[in-house]
């Protein structure tokens, strides 16, 4: 059986690499607190999910963690299941706002909102996972406000991305 | 930026106060602690009554102390002392813990909405 893949397929991985150089680049920042990173691997998602569509943006983002996670040797980690479960809260999140009517939202929004999404739930599935206990809540304002500010950063990151790119760029097949 | 992302950023924007208000409030004097430590079953203690009570951990004993609706950490096998520089806890929710010897308390009010309920 031989497998052919797409122009598409080839511009999924192309993008899942990018998006996997960033987030490996990120890791290796320093953090203030547990939990507040960056974010800047949501760039890729995001314009992905406006040059793209939806679909393609999911493989990108779920892409991205699997293979990141390889890298850096967190699979099946307890860090894997959060960044898992963060990617997959935010990309259900951005699949909902993709179909607002309309002009809908540009990219800070679905920035903003991504990232929000990815906090929550990330830190949902940590106080029923990992620690489920009440002195935990106490951070989640913080986190909360971080990410709102970091989605911000990224989503106008995104917009002075997507305008520097050539119209209908295509990301060259291999 | 389209009129939904400034509504969207709008709307995340208030929900940040709300956060902090509801998770970071005062709730209130304290009434009871509860001390939970390894292998064991979490342990209810009052603050009505003043009294020093030792909890064993993997290191030794810590040594909590209740004194006048408050308590904290009075000594601990440990090495950081972190547990001891927590100082007195004396509202609800206020917690302190003493890692290495796996020894917590967290603190709960009696702030009840209800009274008695029946059915």
């Amino acid at each position: 059986m031989q497998l052919t893949p797409t122009p598409d397929d080839h511009r999924i991985a192309w993008l899942a690499a990018l998006a996997i150089v960033i987030h490996i680049a990120e890791s290796a920042l320093p953090s203030p607190l547990p939990g507040i990173k960056p974010g800047l691997a949501n760039v890729v998602t995001v314009a992905v999910l406006i040059r793209y569509g939806w679909t393609a943006a999911a493989w990108v983002a779920l892409l991205r963690v699997l293979v990141g996670s390889l890298l850096l040797g967190t699979f099946l980690s307890p860090t894997f299941v959060l960044s898992a479960g963060g990617a997959l809260c935010s990309i259900i999140v951005l699949g909902l706002a993709s179909r607002l009517p309309g002009r809908g939202l540009g990219p800070v929004g679905y920035c903003a909102l991504a990232a929000q999404a990815h906090m929550a739930g990330q830190f949902g599935l940590a106080y029923a996972l990992f620690i489920p206990h009440a002195a935990l809540l106490h951070l989640l304002p913080v986190l909360m406000s971080a990410a709102l500010l970091f989605g911000v950063l990224s989503g106008i990151i995104t917009a002075t991305m997507l305008k520097a790119l050539p119209p209908q760029h295509h990301v060259p097949a291999a | 930026m389209t009129r939904a992302d400034w509504l969207v950023l709008a709307c995340l924007l208030a929900v940040q106060p709300w956060l902090y208000w509801h998770y970071w409030r005062d709730q209130g004097a304290a009434d009871s602690a509860v001390i939970t430590a390894l292998g064991q079953a979490p342990q209810h203690v009052s603050l009505q009554h003043d009294q020093l009570l030792k909890v064993h951990g993997p290191l030794g004993d810590s040594v909590l102390e209740v004194q006048a609706g408050r308590v904290r950490f009075r000594a601990s096998p440990c090495r950081g002392k972190q547990c001891i520089h927590s100082g007195w806890l004396s509202r609800a929710g206020d917690f302190a813990a003493c890692l290495p010897n796996r020894v917590s308390v967290t603190l709960v009010g009696t702030v009840m909405r209800y009274d008695a309920i029946n059915f």
